[in-house]
């Protein structure tokens, strides 16, 4: 039986930070925290402590946001918008190496599942797959447009890993996903969620969405996409929290969520372990995180959080997030009774 | 200095140097450069001499509205809390260093562009804020002040011109403003552009052939040079040329269509509707028209700034250097001056939605081109650009150098009635650091 309930969901403790935080990676089975900061740093923070405050790592780092991390064993991959992976050594919290990724702002970092791979996804619109032990570079994927149909720059803002590690997705800024095998680096499937692009040819002339989280099911035949739908006053982020969910093989998408019970961009997604809801968290300017019944697509519970946020990671028992955002971090419970 | 076609029409077909045809025009129409047709004294009286060198002068007024941000384009603050991820990139011009999103800018600093970045406006407010920009000066309810297109039109149009002296574009609807004559009066109201880059209701009416139409010119002309013969007087001068500048107006719809640009030019605009407009506005400005505005919405980012940034700067940045190049390589530049400029800044502080909202304490503006020295970066904010450090600037002040940039005098007064009113506001002053 789960041990989760997400009609409990409730943020039980809430920590203030002097900068942004973009993204975390968390050490398993621990409360022990890293998170990427738009002071340009890397910082940890172990909530288990009694008085808990970030300790940031030593260098000189990053020379801009840090917005994407991930944790293979005891070393952790930084990715900035300075266009640099970053390797660290999370005991001694020194830098290992450095590499100059992309030519473009870093957007998101993630890790395969066995912690071998890293992706990294950039403005230049490539997505890249490195041995996330040696720094090395395996493929380079290349797909995404560098430019909007309306001819302005895109941005490729989103990856993740299947659970059974065989895949990869990428998503920008026009709603366009790309499926990668990730053993050769080759393209094998395409979907389109053009819903998440809001260009907004008249009032405002210029968009703001973009698919902003990827997640595939746990049993990787699922894949949710999610951002901001159409949006009134692009200059708020009004408009509704926005997931899409395809069957990725086919192409066919089996929901669209559109809630305008919650504003702003969806900046993370989940899957329940069982295949019964969705997790999607982000915000305008609050914060959101909501679970949608993966059914019939309708919200099971939202609770709002105390900061727009931007990252969570889920617990092994996928019944407590942490999540990380403007200002804050702030954990969220939803125990079974 | 190197000159390609520039044409009245707009067709190659029907080529007439810019400079030929000023010149020509200028000799023909000497004698009515001191007619002014509306209902003003000016006191102080041009010479003909000076009125003659200013019809050479053009303003094209980039307006970034809804407010960009200064941070993100002419003052960075690399690696401060306020700088946002954006690194600071270094222009041509020694020691002037911009946003990296402003990268083609960077490398016309030195010979085209300065900026000032210490304005202190205190008008946050889009409407307030734009009114006070466009003007110079703060809204009064007692007097209704043109805007910065009407002065320059009148200061700077032809009397006898027939093209438009005043065209404003803004395609967008959000925060859109056709912009204002005031007590300057109806001749140097804005051609408004919003829905179309064509101007609509300038066309002969279907109607009407094309042989009736001419007809009824000459007709017209025929009646009224007999008429005049008679009677000289301003009025009737003034008449005859009104009719005259609506047969102008009626040709130059030529002038808005991009489609008698050659390829290669376009393609050096590209694609964008802001790069259109300001080939559009290179169109007319060759042609005559005295100021031109070409309004790009929407900057107001509270949400989402960075992102906003990248995508409306690459546009500025592209629109703005590729303007500048096309008006230096027809040796226009020289002569015309380019302002960028939104209502107002946006704040040093980034919002929970990554955004910047609405500030007019510490913000930056760009001029290029006429009058202007280039390579200079004027004023100076704070370390994380909460405040003005040096240079302290009005949108008066900011006035006054646009003026005196244009061989306008700043305080040159229009009476309206018994009441003199300055070009620029009471105790405005330009900033000589930034003029040639």
């Amino acid at each position: 039986m789960a041990s989760y309930d997400p009609s409990k969901l409730k943020v039980t403790k809430n920590i203030g930070l002097n900068s942004v935080a973009f993204c975390v990676a968390r050490v398993p089975n621990s409360q022990r925290l890293f998170f990427g900061s738009s002071d340009f740093k890397v910082y940890e923070l172990d909530l288990a402590a009694e008085k808990p405050e970030p300790k940031a790592f030593n260098g000189d780092g990053h020379q801009s946001y840090v917005t994407g991390l991930a944790l293979a064993g005891n070393t952790l991959i930084s990715g900035s918008y300075d266009g640099r992976l970053m390797w660290w050594n999370t005991e001694t919290k020194e830098a290992q190496r450095t590499v100059e990724a992309h030519q473009l702002w870093i957007r998101g970092v993630r890790v395969s599942p066995d912690g071998k791979r890293l992706i990294s996804v950039a403005d230049d619109m490539l997505g890249k797959i490195w041995n996330a032990e040696t720094g090395e570079l395996q493929h380079t994927l290349v797909d995404h447009k560098a430019m909007t149909p309306h001819n302005f720059p895109s941005m490729l803002f989103a990856a993740a890993f299947s659970p059974n590690g065989e895949w990869v997705a990428t998503g920008d800024k026009v709603g366009h996903i790309a499926i990668w095998e990730v053993a050769t680096g080759k393209k094998i499937a395409e979907v389109e969620a053009p819903g998440l692009y809001t260009w907004d040819p008249r009032q405002r002339r210029h968009s703001i969405g973009g698919i902003r989280s990827l997640c595939f099911s746990p049993d990787s035949k699922l894949l949710a996409a999610g951002g901001i739908g159409h949006i009134g006053n692009i200059d708020h982020l009004d408009g509704p929290a926005r997931v899409e969910v395809f069957e990725w093989q086919t192409g066919k998408r089996t929901q669209e969520i559109n809630d305008k019970q919650v504003k702003g961009l969806v900046q993370q997604i989940a899957f329940d372990p069982e295949g019964k809801w969705l997790l999607g968290a982000g915000g305008d300017n609050g914060g959101f995180a909501t679970f949608y019944n993966l059914e019939n697509g309708q919200q099971i519970h939202s609770e709002k959080f105390p900061m727009h946020v931007h990252q969570f990671a889920l617990n092994e028992s996928s019944d407590t997030l942490y999540a990380v955002g403007h200002h804050r971090v702030a954990v969220g419970e939803f125990k079974a009774a | 200095m190197s000159r390609t076609g520039s044409f009245f029409c707009g067709s190659a077909d029907h080529g007439v140097s810019r400079r030929g045809f000023l010149g020509a025009a200028a000799l023909g129409a000497a004698g009515t450069f001191a007619a002014d047709m509306t209902q003003l004294n000016v006191l102080k009286q041009e010479v003909l001499a000076n009125e003659l060198k200013k019809q050479q002068k053009h303003v094209i007024l980039l307006w970034l509205a809804g407010g960009s941000s200064q941070f993100e384009t002419w003052d960075p603050k690399p690696g401060r809390p306020t700088g946002g991820p954006f690194r600071a990139i270094q222009t041509s011009a020694t020691g002037v260093q911009i946003s990296e999103l402003m990268p083609k800018m960077a490398q016309r600093m030195q010979e085209t562009t300065s900026v000032i970045r210490s304005l202190n406006t205190r008008n946050a407010d889009h409407g307030g804020g734009a009114v006070l920009m466009e003007t110079g000066r703060r809204d009064d309810p007692g007097i209704d002040y043109p805007d910065i297109g009407a002065i320059v039109a009148r200061e700077l149009g032809r009397i006898d011109s027939q093209v438009p002296d005043y065209v404003s574009m803004y395609t967008s609807t959000e925060g859109r403003r056709k912009g204002t004559s005031g007590f300057l009066g109806a001749r140097y109201a804005p051609m408004f552009l919003s829905e179309s880059m064509i101007p609509e209701n300038i066309r002969k009416l279907d109607s009407i052939s094309v042989v009736d139409h001419q007809d009824r010119a000459a007709l017209r002309d025929m009646l009224a040079k007999s008429f005049q013969q008679s009677r000289k007087n301003d009025t009737v001068n003034s008449h005859t040329q009104a009719y005259q500048r609506v047969r102008g107006l009626m040709a130059s719809e030529k002038l808005f269509d991009i489609e008698q640009e050659p390829e290669a030019m376009r393609a050096k605009y590209g694609p964008s509707q802001f790069a259109e407009q300001c080939l559009i506005a290179r169109r007319l400005i060759e042609a005559g028209t005295p100021f031109v505005k070409v309004a790009r919405a929407w900057w107001d980012s509270h949400g989402q700034n960075f992102e906003t940034h990248r995508e409306l700067c690459a546009d500025l940045d592209h629109s703005m250097s590729t303007l500048l190049d096309d008006l230096k390589d027809r040796g226009l530049l020289e002569n015309t001056l380019v302002i960028t400029l939104g209502e107002f800044g946006r704040t040093p502080q980034i919002n929970a939605s990554l955004g910047r909202d609405h500030f007019a304490s510490a913000w930056s503006c760009s001029l290029s081109g006429m009058g202007i020295k280039p390579g200079v970066a004027y004023g100076k904010t704070d370390p994380d650009g909460h405040k003005v450090a040096e240079g302290e600037a009005t949108a008066g002040d900011l006035f006054a150098t646009i003026m005196t940039a244009l061989g306008v005098d700043p305080k040159k007064e229009y009476m309206i009635g018994a009441r003199p009113i300055p070009v620029t506001d009471f105790g405005s002053k330009a900033i000589q650091e930034v003029l040639a």
